[in-house]
């Protein structure tokens, strides 16, 4: 005797979800944009590129730029990208050297860096800023690497550093600084995509 | 002697990107100092985000937003290219690349493609990554879109071509002194 079919479950038509601000920009402004173009290290094979800060009320976003000029034979690997913000490397292990380790500094001494990602930004409390959180990457033919990165929180006034290290690809650690009053103008200049609340 | 003898290490694959479906990956890009608003119903938005500019052509990021009030609606229905986010670029002389199907050449040789050329790398229901090949002329440059799926008609945005070109023209070569090394 066959059991009465179990009626199909009800699917919700809608979820109302939205990922925290830690996670990623606010989904209904437009950031103000600071035309940043800057190499962070660079070594006779590889370097490593940050530009466009787009900056919100609530943090910035960047993009870092991983380059390798060649392929080299018996390099392990792909550019790093995967290790960055992946499981592939424990940045505590016996490889941690492989681990390309970036972070952003702020002028009052807190910083935000790879190394201590969160994996569970979506439950539990608020972090206190600045954290970094991994947007997307995007590789190329194994030379080049795209990746796109949100800071949580905004920097104080006073330089904001971009520091970079990689320890088994011969760069050492690496400082960048801008005046962190171009990404609070820019912050600033973001606008709200619905200035008005919509007609129902 | 080892029971393990090493091998020869591999030779470095040639996997090389066409010059055109990328940009230069010797270089670091410029940026466009603004964001642009395309499209704006009471439900989505739609931006041209994130522009960063190589002599060859151009990287952005295409946004849709959903008003933080909106829930995402489930869809059940198949994944048909009729259901994507349409994206034109227009250039001033004339010119436009989409991001319609059956627009990507197929790599042969040494043949380029005439720009300009979108190719959408990333496609799904927030956007997607667009390099378009090829710089615009002096003049308008303009963005439109429409998704018929999400009720986004057709609409459009113009930037100043200039701010590309002077954001190629700041583009960084990483190892100028080794070009030919």
């Amino acid at each position: 005797m066959s059991e009465p079919p179990e009626p199909p479950p009800e699917e919700p038509s809608e979820v109302e979800y939205r990922r925290p601000a830690w996670v990623e920009p606010p989904a209904d402004m437009v950031p103000g944009i600071v035309p940043v173009e800057l190499i962070l290290a660079r070594t006779p094979q590889r370097a490593i590129g940050l530009t466009g800060i787009r900056a919100y009320p609530t943090g910035f976003g960047c993009t870092l730029h991983l380059r390798l000029r060649e392929d080299i034979p018996g390099e392990q690997s792909n550019f790093g990208a995967f290790n960055m913000f992946g499981d592939g490397v424990d940045p505590a292990g016996e490889f941690a050297d492989y681990y390309l380790r970036f972070g952003v500094g702020f002028a009052d001494g807190r910083r935000a860096t790879n190394l201590n990602q969160r994996h569970d930004f979506d439950e539990g409390p608020a972090p206190d800023p600045p954290t970094l959180w991994l947007v997307r990457w995007e590789g190329y033919d194994r030379l080049a690497w795209e990746v796109s990165l949100w800071v949580y929180g905004l920097p104080p006034p006073g330089p904001l550093a971009f520091v970079v290290e990689w320890p088994a690809r011969d760069i050492p650690e690496s400082r960048v600084e801008i005046d962190a009053g171009l990404v609070l103008e820019a912050a600033a200049r973001a606008v709200p995509i619905w200035p008005d609340p919509p007609q129902r | 002697m080892s029971f393990f003898d090493k091998p020869a290490l591999r030779p470095p694959i040639e996997l090389r990107m066409p010059v055109w479906s990328r940009g230069p990956e010797d270089m670091v890009p410029g940026v466009v100092p603004v964001a642009l608003l395309v499209a704006r119903t009471d439900t989505h938005a739609v931006l041209i985000d994130g522009l960063l500019v190589y002599p060859t052509g151009f990287d952005f990021d295409l946004a849709v937003r959903r008003h933080p009030r909106q829930p995402r609606h489930h869809r059940h229905h198949p994944h048909l290219w009729d259901d994507q986010l349409r994206l034109e670029v227009r250039f001033a002389d004339g010119r436009t690349a989409d991001n319609g199907p059956g627009r990507w050449p197929r790599p042969s040789g040494d043949h380029l493609p005439d720009p300009p050329l979108l190719y959408q790398s990333v496609s799904g229901p927030d956007g997607g990554h667009v390099w378009l090949w090829g710089l615009p002329p002096p003049g308008p440059l303009t963005f439109a879109c429409q998704w018929p799926a999400e009720q986004i008609p057709p609409s459009q945005a113009t930037l100043d071509a200039g701010l590309v070109l002077a954001a190629a023209a700041r583009a960084r070569t990483l190892w100028p002194d080794e070009a030919s090394a």
